[in-house]
């Protein structure tokens, strides 16, 4: 038998994945053991599991270093990586959003080159190229926000959970770029050479999403 | 003075010579294969003007090429596959010769590589194209030698994904999808993206048949007879053409006899502006990408001014070698020249004696040494024949017989 690996997302990700690969029937007592090692391996079962940053995810997967990835969609389109995207798995739901002072509400396009801040420089810019606008993407590493306050960008993209943070500090979703969740993403050649071990799993996974009703089948 | 005298550049390395000799193996393989099936290699420059690719295919990003200039201003690029100038020389230096043409190339490829890195941004690359017909019958020959050729450098777990760009273009034109649609579909259905495809035949309100012939394409067939049902659930003559044609060319595999390596998947659909028909890919073990790729490709000839129906395709060497290495295979046979020394005065018999040695197959390099434990302590490895003092021959460690 052909071992699977499989790459989380370190955190609540992580969590969450690993609750629904159990209840779709997957052993994953190797990665509830308190430990930190890296990588977990369940010999018995030929499962490993690695657990990366989360923007790593979706490169261990491109190269094939692990068979599936899971793995938040934001990740994904900022990685933008050529990947099976096979299941929607409907928990860590959220929005991608450009947001910035409310009087710039529909008059984003008047303002030539934009100063844009972001923790996500390819998501924001493929979305202003697809409005064929010009902006400067200004990389942040947190508090976004921040950036139209003090000046340093007139907009942000990022992601909005509930929009508290927005309306505290006077800011307003001016657009949705994406809505997101966490995804299932599969290697291309995995898939091929590996179809034996990973059809059963997503088929499960799916039937699992289904009855917990979080996904249309 | 620079700092960088140590380095390489990013996305090139040096081939030591085991590396070497084994990635020249895989090279002659792969030519022996072409060549036994009458592909003559050419050899196109390292350089072409930037309008060669500009015309040749809008699947070249620009970003993608390594760009200069000459004396006279004009943009020059290194060479970024084999088929674009393949395409060039049929079109023109080759345009009077009789039809079908075979040509295969062998050399390296220059590309800035895709976002996030890691990828060489110069590798080998070996790949034929057949130019000037159209038949099924071609596009059956090209998928049999690319699975001969994974064959020949010892790749036996290989699978091969067949599918036809045609279908989906007949889908578009039978769903009257247009716009950012129709670039939007075919990567949901590429990437297996069920939810967001079932979410846009919503929108553009397609009827149920339309969203099961997506469900069978994202998920791929699991065997022909689905095929079938795929063409009862389209109406469009191109798309039934192209699984038309799609039967065909796997009716000739299973006469090549290689039908055991190769699936039907339908939703790939890469490079949709390039490929004109029959497409595939190539997998095997220990690597994230496809070993090899290719199609036809009938419209990229005719940028160059003659219209020729063409199909080919490209298996990378280096990612060839590392399949066999990751697989735990051996990359073909390596040993180390044997070392012959001679002792002060020897010269013209050690001479002689290399030669006699080279006539018989082996490789031989001459030093002049001055002490004998020297330089079997300089030597730790490898075949070592010694000239003596008084000229006679001695081998103080054997050459590897069965190497």
């Amino acid at each position: 038998m052909l071992d699977l690996t499989i790459a989380l997302a370190k955190g609540r990700l992580a969590d969450q994945a690993i609750d629904l690969l159990e209840a779709a029937g997957t052993d994953c007592r190797v990665v509830r053991e308190m430990s930190r090692k890296l990588i977990l391996t369940d010999e018995q079962a030929g499962l490993r599991f690695i657990l990366a940053k989360p923007a790593d995810v979706p490169t261990y997967v491109d190269y094939g270093a692990a068979d599936i990835g899971i793995v938040g969609k934001d990740t994904l389109l900022e990685e933008n990586r050529s990947l099976y995207e096979v299941l929607d798995l409907g928990f860590g739901t959220c929005r991608m959003c450009v947001c910035g002072p409310e009087d710039l509400a529909g008059r984003l396009d008047s303002i030539p080159n934009k100063r844009v801040a972001t923790k996500y420089p390819n998501i924001a810019r493929a979305y202003f190229e697809a409005r064929r606008e010009s902006v400067e993407i200004i990389r942040l590493n947190g508090s976004v926000e921040l950036a139209p306050l003090v000046g340093l960008a007139e907009v942000i993209v990022d992601i909005v959970e509930s929009g508290r943070t927005l309306r505290e500090n006077g800011l307003a979703v001016l657009d949705t770029i994406a809505s997101l969740s966490a995804r299932m993403v599969v290697n291309r050649v995995s898939m091929k050479m590996k179809a034996d071990r990973i059809n059963p799993l997503i088929q499960s996974v799916r039937r699992q999403l289904e009855q917990a009703g979080r996904t249309t089948p | 003075m620079g700092q960088w005298q140590f380095h390489t550049p990013v996305g090139v390395a040096d081939l030591l010579p085991r590396a070497c000799a084994a990635k020249r193996q895989v090279e002659q393989r792969l030519r022996d294969v072409f060549s036994q099936r009458g592909y003559l290699e050419i050899e196109t420059p390292g350089i072409e003007f930037y309008d060669v690719y500009a015309a040749g295919s809008d699947t070249v990003p620009q970003e993608g090429l390594f760009k200069f200039f000459d004396e006279q201003g004009r943009i020059l690029c290194l060479r970024y596959d084999g088929t674009v100038p393949a395409a060039r020389v049929a079109a023109t230096l080759c345009r009077e010769k009789p039809l079908p043409l075979r040509l295969a190339y062998i050399g390296n490829m220059y590309r800035y590589n895709e976002y996030g890195g890691g990828k060489q941004r110069e590798f080998g690359q070996a790949g034929i194209e057949l130019m000037g017909s159209g038949a099924p019958e071609a596009d059956a020959e090209v998928i049999a030698t690319a699975i001969e050729a994974a064959l020949a450098v010892g790749i036996n777990d290989l699978q091969v994904s067949i599918g036809q760009v045609g279908f989906f273009h007949g889908l578009l034109a039978e769903w009257q999808i247009g716009g950012e649609d129709a670039a939007l579909l075919p990567q949901l259905i590429d990437s297996k993206q069920q939810v967001a495809l079932d979410e846009l035949a919503e929108r553009l309100r397609l009827p149920a048949r339309a969203r099961s012939v997506m469900r069978l394409m994202s998920q791929g067939l699991g065997s022909e007879t689905e095929l079938d049902e795929l063409a009862a659930l389209v109406r469009h003559p191109q798309a039934l053409a192209a699984l038309e044609n799609l039967r065909a060319v796997l009716k000739i595999l299973d006469d090549y006899q290689v039908r055991s390596f190769i699936s039907v998947d339908l939703g790939m659909l890469q490079s949709l502006n390039y490929y004109t028909g029959v497409i595939f890919k190539g997998f095997t073990y220990g690597l994230g990408f496809p070993l090899f790729s290719g199609g036809r490709y009938d419209g990229l000839v005719q940028n160059f001014g003659r219209d020729l129906a063409a199909t080919g395709f490209s298996m990378g060497t280096s990612l060839a070698l590392a399949a066999l290495q990751r697989q735990g295979k051996k990359t073909g046979a390596w040993s180390l020249p044997v070392r012959l020394g001679y002792m002060t005065g020897q010269r013209k018999e050690a001479l002689q004696a290399a030669a006699v040695l080279r006539r018989d197959g082996l490789a031989v390099s001459c030093d002049p040494i001055s002490s004998v434990s020297a330089w079997l302590a300089q030597h730790p490895e490898g075949p070592l024949l010694l000239v003596n003092a008084t000229g006679e021959t001695v081998w103080l460690r054997e050459a590897d017989k069965d190497a």
